[in-house]
């Protein structure tokens, strides 16, 4: 069952993470041309190459049905195969794997997948502060009916920084809680950071005690384990082995996928210190035939420290209740002997929306193709990549390996 | 940008679990093929899919499965619950309920730990919501604490509100109308007086004799603009006063309607009610929305929603 991993990533483009304030604004549309124009740039591919699209739907700024189409038309090809992917910080790992598996199929030889997650801008009768407005509840819908605008929202359960926070003190109730564990996650990827120039906090040192005496959100996590939000926006090639033949670099080869979700309140979740991406882990394993220990770097969808923490031990690098005893006996910057979030994770690069689960694609690619640079990792095959939607709530895996 | 907090709307499929809250009764559906517990209310078992669900009555024994303190509200009009105590809750069935912790100290609250439910009345009509606290406190109904209650009072029988006081402005959003003004004619000398000051001198407003012939009202009516601004002369008993600011700014309307014509000779009275209250970096905003209606008459003459900033 699965692929055969006769698609691979080719070609990969993503914007400099920015404060909202100050980033460029741009159209959706004209994101996806430019982004989608970058990665077959960087791909060494043509615009008619492409036959097959993936995109997400919610957010896209001018439209919210018919984007394919809309995208379709704006860029100026034909496609066999199109899709929309609507799973939160799990789309870009989804995005992937459902191109891979087209072009399996043989329904298409070149899928272009796009995020766009700058913001469009205001029309002249937009009013900013209606904006503000509409985004008052954050990813929680306020719909009639909605089963979260009756039952959560009513009690201020809102946003995701409870939920994640929530989970965190049920694995600390059961396992316990090493604060300077969980601060080191963050820690650690700041320094590799400091080897990627586009990232949000290149330049900015950080300390544990920095961390831990950073303001609480909600017990027990501190500001400086949650990602900050950021302007930018991602787009990757995936394309058949024939054509990767004609790639400018090395392809990453899509060998192994899973992807698990049965809630959107992780206070449904069976067992709340158990995520759904051990599932999708176990399964993208088998699938590629190989196993943790066999990954030279996992890049880890990392929202707040707590998704590292349970990310590393549900994927089965580490066995369950571990994590931290693990996080402090292990090296976890690119430098070290378990290469977590070589970019700096979104926590030190930033999380440009939905986009910013291309971060840890984009960045297993720039590995596997030696495009590193400053933190190139030395014979770096095979990676692990996370992506993570909601609150723990859709999760997915990949295992990509250069060929 | 904040305004009230979000309350729940019933659907039918859920009203019998809000209506049994209101009676101080945990009512959740049970299913009559495999026995397992649903919450939230649905139409069909989670468990087998069946559509025989039942509503049972249970104790609302519950275990703490987890819970966060916040530090920084997750919505502005949650900052007087601070630290919330935000909780998910296991009854005794085994379902899980999204909820806060009250009555409970900081240092106190432990994963595991046994709970009784409280029902919180939230609204002066009894609108309830499901709340926990230790099995050592006393539990059951919680009667609405009406933040209005103890506020020194003026001596025109007005409850002084301090603009600083959030709590107490979300609870005067209740809704309800004040009681009827005063009540004044708009005749037609009025009508020609206004029509000479605003230059508006259409015969629909000023002549009398055609009117009776043309007029689809078969009399002239006045200006929906007089019939607005004659609100000044309408002393609405308003049950507050808002006290505590630098400056108070008539920010405009948020709406205006004039749906029902006020013919010559009508006899005309108004009420209003605050219909929302919200806070933002430029101040306290009131929204009083002020209906003036011929007497007798259900349909209002005009409706204004009225934007007051406070700061």
């Amino acid at each position: 069952m699965g692929l055969a991993g006769n698609a691979a990533i080719v070609g990969a483009a993503q914007y400099k993470p920015e404060k909202y304030q100050t980033a460029p604004q741009m159209f959706h549309l004209e994101q996806v041309a430019d982004l989608a124009h970058k990665a077959l740039t960087d791909a060494g591919l043509h615009k008619n190459d492409l036959d097959g699209l993936v995109i997400n739907g919610p957010h896209f700024h001018e439209a919210s049905v018919f984007v394919p189409a809309m995208a379709a038309e704006y860029l100026g090809i034909e496609v066999n195969f199109a899709e929309v992917v609507d799973l939160g910080g799990c789309t870009a790992v989804a995005q992937v794997w459902r191109a891979a598996m087209a072009i399996e199929m043989g329904l298409c030889q070149a899928v272009l997948c796009v995020i766009p997650a700058r913001m469009a801008p205001l029309g002249p009768t937009e009013d900013p502060a209606w904006m503000a407005q509409a985004m008052r509840f954050g990813g929680h819908s306020t719909a009639f009916g909605a089963p979260e605008a009756e039952f959560d929202l009513p009690y201020g359960h809102m946003g995701q920084n409870t939920g994640y926070a929530m989970i965190a003190q049920r694995y600390a109730a059961q396992y316990g809680y090493d604060k300077s564990a969980m601060a080191k996650i963050a820690v650690d990827q700041r320094f590799n950071a400091q080897y990627h120039q586009d990232a949000i906090f290149n330049g900015k040192d950080l300390s544990i005690e920095d961390v831990l005496a950073s303001k609480l959100v909600a017990d027990p996590l501190h500001v400086l384990e949650i990602v900050m939000p950021v302007a930018g926006g991602a787009a990757v090639i995936v394309a058949s082995k024939e054509l990767a033949q004609r790639a400018k670099k090395r392809p990453a080869f899509v060998t192994g996928f899973g992807e698990r979700l049965s809630f959107k309140s992780p206070s449904y979740a069976k067992d709340m210190t158990v995520t759904p991406v051990a599932e999708a882990a176990k399964r993208a394993f088998n699938m590629a035939g190989l196993s943790p220990k066999d990954m030279h770097a996992a890049q880890i969808y990392d929202c707040y420290t707590i998704t590292v923490l349970l990310s590393l031990e549900d994927a089965g690098f580490v066995p369950k209740g571990e994590g931290q005893r693990f996080i402090k006996e292990h090296n976890l910057t690119f430098k070290g002997d378990f290469p977590l979030n070589t970019h700096g994770g979104q926590l030190s690069f930033g999380q440009s929306a939905a986009a910013g689960g291309y971060s840890q694609v984009i960045e297993a690619f720039d590995q596997i193709s030696n495009s590193a640079q400053a933190r190139q990792l030395s014979g770096c095959d095979n990676v692990f990549v996370s992506g993570t939607g909601g609150v723990m709530s859709e999760q997915g895996a990949l295992i990509l390996q250069g060929g | 940008m904040s305004t009230l907090k979000p309350m729940p709307l019933a659907t039918k499929i859920s009203k019998p679990y809000w209506q049994a809250l209101e009676q101080n009764q945990l009512k959740i559906q049970q299913c009559n093929d495999c026995d397992s517990w649903v919450f939230y209310p649905r139409n069909h078992c989670t468990a087998c899919f069946a559509h025989e669900l039942e509503w049972k009555e249970v104790s609302g024994e519950a275990t703490l499965y987890s819970y966060t303190l916040t530090r920084i509200p997750t919505m502005p009009e949650f900052s007087d619950e601070m630290p919330q105590a935000l909780a998910v809750v296991e009854l005794k069935e085994g379902v899980r309920v999204n909820t806060t912790l009250i009555d409970i100290e900081e240092q106190d609250i432990q994963i595991g730990m046994p709970l009784k439910p409280i029902f919180d009345k939230v609204t002066a009509d009894g609108k309830t919501l499901l709340r926990f606290t230790a099995v050592n406190n006393q539990g059951g109904e919680r009667k609405f604490d009406n933040p209005l209650e103890g506020l020194p009072v003026n001596d025109k029988g007005q409850v002084q509100v301090p603009v600083s006081n959030l709590s107490a402005l979300y609870a005067l959003a209740d809704n309800k109308f004040t009681e009827w003004s005063n009540s004044i004619e708009v005749d037609q000398t009025l009508i020609n007086a206004f029509a000479d000051l605003s230059g508006d001198d259409y015969w629909l407003h000023t002549d009398p004799e055609r009117a009776k012939v043309e007029s689809p009202f078969k009399t002239t009516i006045a200006h929906g603009s007089l019939v607005q601004v004659l609100q000044s002369r309408l002393t609405i008993a308003l049950p507050f006063e808002i006290v505590g600011f630098n400056t108070m700014v008539n920010y405009g309307s948020n709406r205006l309607r004039f749906p029902a014509p006020v013919p010559a000779g009508s006899i005309i009275h108004g009420r209003s009610k605050v219909k929302d209250v919200s806070t933002s970096h430029k101040g306290v905003q009131l929204t009083l929305e002020m209906n003036i209606h011929v007497q007798g008459n259900d349909k209002p003459s005009v409706i204004n929603d009225l934007v007051i900033l406070y700061r």
